[in-house]
């Protein structure tokens, strides 16, 4: 870095599926890098766990606050009142790309997919003849629980409430999760099994008129000879869609001996006029955003619009645990069992975690 | 033997075992004492909680589905996995033209690495992609694409059959070798005696390497109960745990979820199932050397 020529950046890239596993191991056998970027919700797990730094008056002296980011980004980085992280870059799930050629020949309007009855009516209309009108899926993965969560906000439910208190089986969920049972009927078979990866294959070969992604896929899209577009996500009548935030934030580790060099190599990363070249998502920085967006991103306004207005996962210690209990109410729900039933199962469950 | 040369052997087997101990038996002991103890990512230092885990483990949800698929996997699997490894090794030890390339054939599946099977399968069974259901819907056994490893009715069915496929070469490859140590005049002799190939093959050829076969059996055993990679490319476990084995849940557990006490009681459990096989590999093994004294 010319600015600091006494720091030496030495990167290491990790795939994803191995990441959180190498980084663990690293923290308990106490070789844990001096900085590194946390899913947003392992930051809880880490904060926990006392091998993260708290930021949060470091951040105050620097200037840093929550107005210079996504909102949502920042909540994620905040773990019993204190900051554990800085955002560093962000996606929703979900965008509904369409394809426009399926939409045109069934006469459908794309616009009415942002409401739940419009989207039931053209999955239905956009199934038949070997295609299907909308992508669900319910594999193990994550992808899973960001999916059925923004539906379950944009209906105005919570995962778990303010007090902790697993939420899913309250009215607002309850029904979001018997839409997305009904919705099943339009989708490809294989829900159980399936990820937004399957479905992106459909979706690309013309079988499925509406995948669910976040505005990463548009790179793919791009590529593609597909004509299509996008809308921001689906929401009851009269309501606006509620995305689940995704994304990562900059931690410093406890066991670092370079707390000063790496808190700066942090303001650095996330600062206005670098954020947008050094990251693959979309800069957590606002302004670095709506830079990024407009040179890279299709739809930059819509995009920062529901950034702008989606929910963090629930900040807890055990989400992965959670998670997996949420995987099973999905893949339960698909399955054809009572949603009232299944969701009271799986908060016993949940509420157990606290 | 005198008692310096008793010693002096024991003094060569020493850096071994040492090495044994270090590598393979104090990481076991270690999983059992931290069975004893409740540890996570988020609580790294244990807390002794004596059998507190067990008992969690064992009243959990998953476990009882957990043993019931294992049971079914490994049983399933094993006995397939044989009985089609014995027809190959018949097969293959007919000397029928092509001979070699036939060998090839059937060992490939056993030479590609595990992961690379599981996903060739995973597109094989894939509902709107797949081969399978393509092959099934043109030959109207199915009117519509089933979702193999979607459905909890199919999934495992579904993962023992990719399974089978994968390992039957190995069964076959020591059934080959078993069948061409038969000896030639004992099968001749049955020939004369006016015996047909079905009877040859009950009364004399699967008595002659009835010690292979047992060790096969335990043998795969081991490796099936063990056996991760499939399972895991093709369902996670899933869907709804109609697919979970020991392996797998030990994984998602540990590494998914970083709750290290309970995976290793879950490690604990499987251990003491595979000491059990190994027991029967031992008496069988040892059968098969006193058969072979008496011979």
């Amino acid at each position: 870095m010319a600015e600091n020529p006494d720091i030496r950046v030495e990167v290491t890239t990790i795939p994803y599926p191995e990441y959180q596993q190498r980084l663990l191991t690293a923290v308990q056998g106490g070789n844990a890098p001096d900085v590194a970027t946390l899913d947003q919700i392992w930051v809880a797990a880490f904060a926990e766990a006392n091998a993260v730094v708290d930021l949060t008056d470091l951040a105050a002296q620097a200037g840093i606050g929550r107005a210079q980011f996504f909102g949502g980004a920042w909540d994620s980085a905040v773990f019993n009142g204190r900051l554990w992280g800085i955002p560093f870059n962000v996606d929703v799930w979900q965008f509904s790309f369409y394809n426009r050629a399926l939409f045109e020949a069934a006469g459908v309007d794309p616009a009415s997919i942002a409401t739940f009855g419009g989207l039931r009516a053209a999955a239905e209309r956009l199934t038949g003849d070997g295609r299907f009108g909308v992508g669900l899926f319910a594999h193990r993965g994550e992808d899973t629980v960001v999916v059925a969560n923004s539906f379950i906000f944009s209906n105005g439910g919570e995962v778990l409430d303010a007090e902790g208190k697993c939420a899913l089986n309250r009215p607002p969920a309850v029904e979001a999760m018997r839409y997305l049972q009904d919705l099943a009927r339009f989708a490809p078979a294989g829900i159980l099994n399936a990820s937004s990866g399957d479905m992106r294959e459909l979706f690309l070969n013309g079988t499925l008129a509406i995948e669910f992604w976040p505005a990463l896929e548009q790179p793919t899209l791009l590529k593609s000879n597909l004509d299509w577009d996008f809308v921001n996500g689906t929401a009851p009548e009269g309501r606006t869609p509620v995305g689940t935030f995704g994304g990562w934030n900059l931690a410093i580790f406890d066991s670092s001996p370079h707390r000063e060099a790496a808190w700066k190599f942090v303001r650095f990363m996330v600062r206005e006029d670098v954020n947008g070249d050094v990251v693959d998502l979309i800069p957590a920085n606002l302004k670095a955003a709506e830079a990024f967006l407009a040179a890279n991103r299709r739809g930059p306004e819509r995009i920062l619009q529901h950034l702008a207005n989606a929910h963090p996962r629930p900040l807890s210690p055990r989400y992965l645990e959670l998670s997996d209990l949420q995987v099973r109410l999905y893949q339960d729900i698909f399955s054809g069992a009572d949603v009232q039933a299944a969701a009271d199962a799986a908060c016993r469950d949940i509420d157990r975690l606290r | 033997m005198p008692r310096n040369d008793t010693l002096f052997h024991w003094l060569m087997l020493a850096p071994a075992l040492a090495i044994l101990g270090v590598m393979l038996y104090w990481p076991m002991l270690g999983t059992v004492i931290e069975s004893f103890h409740d540890s996570s990512f988020i609580r790294p230092q244990p807390r002794f909680v004596g059998f507190e885990v067990y008992e969690r483990v064992f009243g959990g949800r998953d476990f009882p589905h957990i043993v019931r698929n294992s049971v079914v996997w490994t049983v399933a699997v094993v006995l397939l996995q044989n009985l089609l490894g014995l027809l190959a090794a018949l097969l293959l030890n007919r000397g029928l033209p092509g001979q070699g390339m036939l060998r090839a054939i059937v060992l490939l599946p056993w030479v590609l690495p595990g992961v690379v099977a599981a996903i060739v399968w995973r597109f094989m069974y894939d509902p709107q992609l797949g081969l399978i259901n393509s092959l099934l819907l043109r030959v109207g056994v199915l009117e519509q694409t089933a979702a193999w490893l979607a459905d909890s009715s199919t999934a495992m069915a579904a993962a023992i059959f990719a399974a089978v496929w994968k390992g039957f070469p190995f069964s076959a490859l020591i059934y080959l070798a078993a069948l061409q140590s038969v000896e030639r005049e004992q099968i001749e002799a049955a020939t004369i005696d006016g015996a047909g190939p079905v009877r040859r093959l009950v009364d004399v050829t699967l008595p002659a390497i009835r010690g292979v076969i047992v060790v096969n059996i335990v043998l795969t055993t081991i490796l099936t109960f063990n056996y991760f990679d499939m399972i895991w490319v093709l369902t996670r476990g899933g869907p709804q745990s109609a697919t979970h084995i020991f392996p797998t849940k030990i994984y998602e557990v540990g590494f998914g979820q970083f709750r290290f006490g309970e995976a290793a009681t879950y490690g604990v459990v499987s251990i003491l199932v595979l000491a059990v096989l190994v027991a029967f590999y031992l008496l069988a093994t040892r059968s098969t050397a006193a058969r072979r004294r008496t011979a």
